[in-house]
């Protein structure tokens, strides 16, 4: 028999996958493994796959081929041990319901068909908000949000599940530096208990002080691994349109 | 005879308490609904849904040769669904973008209806199937077992709103993060389209495959001006449709003859066009008077800041000045301005016409220019000789 899941020294293992929308390739034979308890970002310029990267081990997008394991198990076996933060523009902000009851969203796996959030939802909830420095915001239209606090609703809304391996697509996007420096709290104290989390990243300079994993992405995986080994100036290069860098430094 | 007893009247005549009953759980039944298809922008594929029916309905009458409205309602749930399921497939299957597969199925479906409407009406056998009062509806042709069955879609729909409120607030939500959890989102939104061609089918004997949408729209539209909490929009939006199916069966049966479905749709309008106008925070009327007094505060505060320099040249924050010297500065509208400071006790009025700031008028230009300007501080020569000119009372 073996080891409960979380005990397993790889968090994602993700083979061979390749994920097309048409006949265009989004992503094209990936083979990632992230080890459990790193902080990982994924980088590589806009339309590189990192959305579809981080949909395809949620299950929410269907692979041309290859597979995905979470802990060694596909992702319908384990789906209580993934949180998910997705990138704030992708609801409508309009909708009419309180931080606090998005956040209890997060519990509605947990509670499974028809049952509703109760007393220790609400307490869990606080408690998630009060971490992500929203407390006080508990009972706020979400239509009276700040980027920054939008993004952070949805922080928090991912910490209730409760969750093993965090997948999170552009939380920095648009927040400012306070707001960029909770959400690292948030993660790092994360990764303090055991936990993974992905993070899909914009700001290169920001990769080394951040992360301690780095998946360099366009289309195809162009390096993973520790930030040390991987981070390197020909690997960016190759992420990033290494053609146009390639010429530039010719006619110099 | 005073409008109660005309009330009593009424809802002792044995048509109109049908008919009302019928409009009531109609109303209810299409605002719940209509609360999701408006969240969830579908709005139109209501419109498409409830002219898609109309073949189904034709159809139906076709192939059983009965007027039973159970048969025919099944034919038209039916239908719609074929019409929203092929919104969804040419959207999915070819580059046209929603609109243009919404208004494709709409005609397709609702030429093809009227065909088949003007087959049936030839009909050697001459059944009369009177089935054109479903383009419009015609409440009064509503039986007790019509009500039977409009009350019985009204019950399953509304349990099921009720049962899966949570799945369907998050699949409204974000069908992502349902997906992530584990539920199942194509059913919950089949389930919950589903829902939302009941509570067409349960409309159109009253108001009618035309304008049946409206019942679908209006009330929830209206409802969302009144409230930012899903749970108070939904009850809202029953109240809403309830009283539009009130409104509209008691006022078609004063008037001479005025249509019912047509006249339900109107009260349903009416109450997005008021509710649009006068609800708080949302509304026009509202958001009008929130700017106008924000902009009567800030010239207010003008005035207030003009004092402050003023005074501070002279050497003394509370030095009067006249208001002619503050018009010329200032501009017209002055006067409106020192009524709204002197109502809050900013400025005083002197016997001479001259006025002056007091203690809390000092307190609230000093906070208003910090808050204005936080990088440029007042100039430290005239900041000194304030706090100077205070310190003298």
């Amino acid at each position: 028999m073996t080891a409960p899941f979380p005990q397993q020294a790889l968090a994602i293992e993700i083979a061979d996958l390749t994920v097309a929308y048409r006949d265009r390739p989004v992503l094209w034979d990936v083979d990632v493994q992230v080890p459990a308890g790193v902080l990982m970002a994924v980088v590589g310029p806009n339309g590189a796959g990192k959305t579809t990267l981080l949909k395809a081990v949620l299950g929410l997008v269907r692979p041309a081929a290859g597979t995905v394991r979470i802990f060694g198990q596909p992702i319908k076996a384990v789906r209580r041990l993934v949180g998910y933060v997705p990138q704030h523009r992708e609801v409508d902000w309009d909708f009419p319901t309180s931080v606090l009851d998005v956040v209890m969203m997060g519990r509605y796996g947990h509670l499974g068909w028809f049952r509703r959030p109760g007393a220790r939802e609400r307490a869990l909830a606080l408690a998630a908000l009060e971490q992500v420095g929203m407390r006080e915001l508990a009972n706020r239209q979400i239509s009276q949000l700040s980027g920054g606090q939008q993004q952070r609703v949805f922080l928090a809304r991912a910490l209730v599940q409760d969750a093993q391996v965090y997948l999170m697509d552009e939380p920095f996007a648009g927040v400012d530096a306070l707001t960029e420096r909770a959400i690292l709290n948030v993660m790092r104290s994360l990764r303090a208990a055991g936990k993974t989390v992905v993070v899909v990243h914009h700001d290169l300079q920001t990769v080394r002080e951040y992360f301690d994993w780095v998946l360099l992405l366009n289309v195809r995986r162009i390096a993973c691994g520790p930030v040390a080994e991987v981070f390197t100036e020909e690997n960016l290069r190759q992420t990033y349109g290494g053609r146009s860098v390639a010429l530039e430094v010719k006619r110099s | 005879m005073g409008p109660l007893d005309l009330l009593v009247f009424l809802f002792s005549d044995h048509t109109v308490r049908t008919v009302g009953a019928g409009a009531v759980l109609m109303g209810v039944t299409s605002g719940v609904l209509g609360v999701y298809a408006l969240l969830r922008r579908q709005s139109l594929l209501g419109d498409a849904m409830s002219h898609a029916a109309l073949p189904g309905l034709a159809l139906a009458f076709l192939l059983t040769r009965s007027k039973e409205s159970a048969f025919l309602l099944f034919g038209a749930a039916l239908a719609a669904w074929v019409g929203a399921l092929g919104v969804i497939a040419v959207t999915g299957y070819t580059r046209l973008k929603p609109d243009a597969a919404l208004g494709i199925i709409l005609s397709v479906f609702f030429g093809f209806g009227l065909v088949l409407l003007t087959v049936i009406q030839r009909l050697p056998t001459a059944a009369q199937a009177g089935l054109d009062k479903f383009l419009f509806g015609q409440a009064a042709t509503l039986l007790q077992r019509d009500v039977g069955v409009i009350g019985a879609i009204a019950v399953l729909a509304l349990g099921a709103v009720v049962l899966g409120w949570k799945e369907f607030k998050l699949l409204s939500f974000d069908p992502a993060f349902a997906a992530v959890q584990g539920f199942p989102v194509r059913l919950l939104d089949v389930v919950l389209t589903s829902l939302v061609v009941l509570a067409i089918v349960a409309g159109l004997q009253t108001v009618g495959v035309v304008l049946m949408s409206a019942m679908l729209i209006a009330p929830a539209a209206a409802a969302r001006q009144w409230t930012d909490r899903l749970s108070t929009m939904v009850l809202l939006a029953a109240v809403f449709g309830a009283a539009a199916g009130i409104g509209g069966v008691v006022l078609s049966s004063l008037g001479d003859s005025l249509p019912t479905g047509p006249t339900i749709v109107v009260c349903a309008s009416l109450l997005v066009y008021g509710s649009l106008l006068f609800a708080p925070h949302r509304g026009l009327v509202w958001q009008r008077l929130v700017a106008a007094r924000r902009q009567r505060t800030v010239q207010a505060l003008r005035v207030l800041a003009q004092l402050y320099w003023l005074g501070a040249q002279h050497g003394d924050p509370f030095y009067p000045h006249p208001v002619r010297a503050l018009r010329a500065l200032v501009g017209p509208g002055v006067e409106g301005s020192l009524q709204e400071l002197a109502a809050r006790n900013w400025v005083r009025r002197l016997p001479d016409g001259r006025v002056g700031l007091t203690e809390e008028g000092l307190a609230a230009v000093r906070d208003f220019l910090r808050q204005a300007e936080p990088e440029a501080p007042a100039p430290a020569s005239s900041e000194a000789k304030a706090q100077g000119g205070e310190a003298g009372q």
